[in-house]
């Protein structure tokens, strides 16, 4: 029996529904494909047709939760932002929409954001990676910078960008207030590296 | 000097705030090597120098080492910034020059950025502070050593002062007292390594304290209701808008001491303000058994009507009922000059059981820092704060005793004595001439009736 896109689409919802509900009731580690197939009340195979493993059921959970920072992200913006506030403010509403996935988002990114692969390694991870520097190259644009796509000023932002978040998936202080402080400092380190404004570089 | 100060701030302006205590050290000891070589190339160079160009290198040389001082103390801006403001403390050790860069610390440290602020309000208080308040000022008009202060309106109209905490310094104060504990266990075969540690640990209690703004509101709130009926003006806190990280209080306007005294007033202003600063000090040290040990200038405000800003109640240290009792029989022995009985207080503060144990030299020199610091109050009439052979007096003691290094104290002495040179500073600095010793006398006339057990 043929499915419509539509009942695909509503499928793929409910799945994610579910999925947040039983990681966040059983934790993402002790969250089986079983217990989420029996909770969704189908095969092993057919939840595999829409997520072929846990790791890309999160990580598109993940980059769902990205695009609702980045959408906080422009509702926040006031424009009067210099390039360090813009880049901690997109950062920083990401991170806010992405609290809920704290605790596993470590496993998650390891497997579908690798820093060791030029593209991430599965299609939800992909899309995140893809949009987040999309936004991160309108943010530049608006300030007058160019970011180039394969340039090493990409590897940079993202070596970066994924070490906040394996700092904050373990940071134990308050609010992650920590993590704050490490995001502040590597927006700045990014916006001097950008804008070639380092002091002490002609000493190098 | 100026651009130097600038491109040092700007520069600490790009670093974070480090938080793991091997990072922390690594930056304080490697300061202190600074400091070290440039007094080193000094006292080479000093042998070939004569006159004004051995004084002139010996200022580049304190200035050269300030800076760099600043340059990490504002990097790691937690306890160590707290030294740099006890400095600002001692115009008289450290020269005029220094004291303008201890206080551009104190007005000018690495500001947070707006983002970061509205993060903060945020997870304190689960809204932006555009969602709180009709107007927001989203550049700081001020920092401390622990946060910054925004201008800010109510919806009523009141304009406010918001103080936010910098991100984690809970956490970099701890990192900072388990460096020192490490430093300290290099000196545990000390025979003052228990007074040593216990002044460490009494030093945390305190600036942690200070970290807790609730603490703060609550002791800053008993101050407001105490002096409501006088010229000294202590904001109100609102804890609507306030948490243990951010504290919205009533912006006083008015300006700092260095202003004040940048227009030149008369004699008569300048003791105006020095007595309302005096009778805050002591009304609160009386009323409420405090030592309000963080006296520096960034916390009076001269306001245009006359009246007195009193700010910043983070920082003090409370004495129980037990100790207070033996500050004012001190005191009391202090004022009649009784010889006998100041010698005991000084044998019970060192923690011996009779004066014959105490290192002869050190008595000798507390009971001279004793007479030099109840001066102003046994002189009967006006005392003059700005006289020279007085200053010089109090710089001498004050070096002598740090040179003698001697730890075995208890750790009142530490807060006390360090708001007793920031008085004596501050009403240096504000050259003023007035009977101090009758305001404090009538105080403690007071407070005995108030509790005429104690």
């Amino acid at each position: 029996m043929r499915i419509t896109q539509q009942a695909k689409e509503e499928n793929r919802k409910k799945i994610l529904e579910i999925a947040a509900r039983l990681f966040s009731e059983l934790g993402f580690e002790k969250t089986t494909t079983r217990d989420l197939s029996s909770a969704m009340g189908m095969a092993k195979g057919t939840l595999f047709n829409y997520f072929p493993s846990k790791e890309t059921l999160a990580m598109t959970m993940v980059a769902d939760a990205m695009e609702d920072g980045r959408a906080t992200y422009i509702n926040r913006k006031t424009g009067e932002e210099s390039l360090t506030e813009d880049m901690f403010l997109l950062v920083a509403s990401e991170l806010r929409a992405l609290k809920s996935f704290r605790l596993y988002i470590g496993p998650v990114l390891e497997s579908c954001m690798s820093v060791f692969s030029k593209n991430a390694t599965c299609r939800a991870g992909e899309r995140a990676r893809k949009e987040h520097l999309q936004m991160v190259s309108d943010i530049l644009a608006t300030h007058d910078y160019e970011l180039v796509p394969d340039s090493i000023t990409v590897t940079m932002y993202w070596s970066l960008y994924l070490g906040i978040l394996a700092h904050w998936s373990r940071d134990t202080s308050d609010h992650q207030q920590e993590t704050l402080a490490l995001l502040d400092y590597s927006m700045r380190v990014f916006a001097m590296m950008v804008s070639g404004d380092m002091p002490g570089y002609r000493e190098l | 000097m100026t651009s130097q100060v600038e491109s040092i701030t700007s520069q600490i302006q790009t670093k974070k705030i480090p938080a793991t205590s091997l990072l922390r050290m690594w930056s304080l000891g490697s300061t202190h090597a600074k400091i070290a070589a440039n007094f080193l190339s000094y006292a080479v160079q000093r042998n070939f120098l004569d006159g004004d160009k051995r004084q002139k290198a010996f200022n580049q040389a304190q200035l050269k080492s300030a800076l760099q001082l600043l340059g990490t103390m504002g990097y790691l801006r937690g306890v160590v910034m707290k030294v740099g403001q006890l400095f600002a403390n001692l115009p008289f050790i450290i020269g005029p020059e220094l004291v303008e860069i201890f206080e551009s610390m104190q007005f000018q440290a690495p500001p947070m950025h707006f983002s970061l602020i509205r993060e903060l309000f945020l997870d304190e208080l689960g809204r932006e502070p555009e969602d709180i308040f009709a107007s927001f000022d989203r550049h700081a008009f001020a920092a401390a050593s622990l946060g910054q202060v925004h201008r800010a309106r109510l919806h009523d109209g009141t304009e406010v002062a918001v103080k936010i905490q910098y991100p984690d310094i809970a956490r970099t104060i701890e990192a900072d007292f388990t460096s020192l504990g490490i430093l300290l266990q290099t000196m545990r075969f000390k025979g003052d390594f228990q007074y040593l540690r216990a002044h460490v640990l009494d030093a945390k209690e305190v600036i942690l304290h200070e970290v807790d703004y609730l603490h703060e509101a609550a002791y800053m709130e008993r101050n407001r209701l105490e002096f409501a009926t006088s010229n000294i003006v202590v904001p109100r806190s609102y804890p609507e808008y306030s948490s243990a990280k951010v504290l919205t209080m009533d912006y006083l306007p008015g300006e700092h001491l260095q202003d004040f005294l940048a227009k030149d007033p008369s004699l008569q202003q300048r003791n105006h303000f020095g007595e309302l600063i005096s009778y805050a000090l002591i009304h609160s040290f009386f009323k409420f058994h405090c030592i309000y040990a963080d006296l520096h200038p960034g916390n009076f405000i001269f306001m245009d009507d006359g009246r007195l800003g009193f700010l910043d109640f983070g920082c003090f240290r409370h004495f129980s009922e037990k100790r207070w009792q033996f500050q004012r029989e001190s005191e009391e022995a202090m004022f009649c000059n009784d010889q006998d009985k100041i010698l005991q207080f000084i044998t019970k503060v060192s923690f011996h059981d009779h004066p014959d144990e105490i290192d002869k030299n050190w008595a000798e020199l507390m009971l001279k820092q004793v007479d030099w610091v109840v001066r102003p109050i046994t002189t009967s009439g006006p005392f003059d704060f700005a006289d020279k052979p007085y200053v010089d007096e109090g710089v001498a003691l004050f070096k002598e005793l740090i040179h003698h290094g001697y730890s075995r104290t208890d750790s009142f002495y530490n807060w006390s004595n360090r708001a007793l040179l920031g008085h004596r500073s501050l009403m240096y600095r504000l050259r003023c001439n007035f009977d101090y010793g009758s305001m404090y006398l009538h105080e403690a006339k007071l407070a005995a009736q108030r509790s005429p057990h104690l």
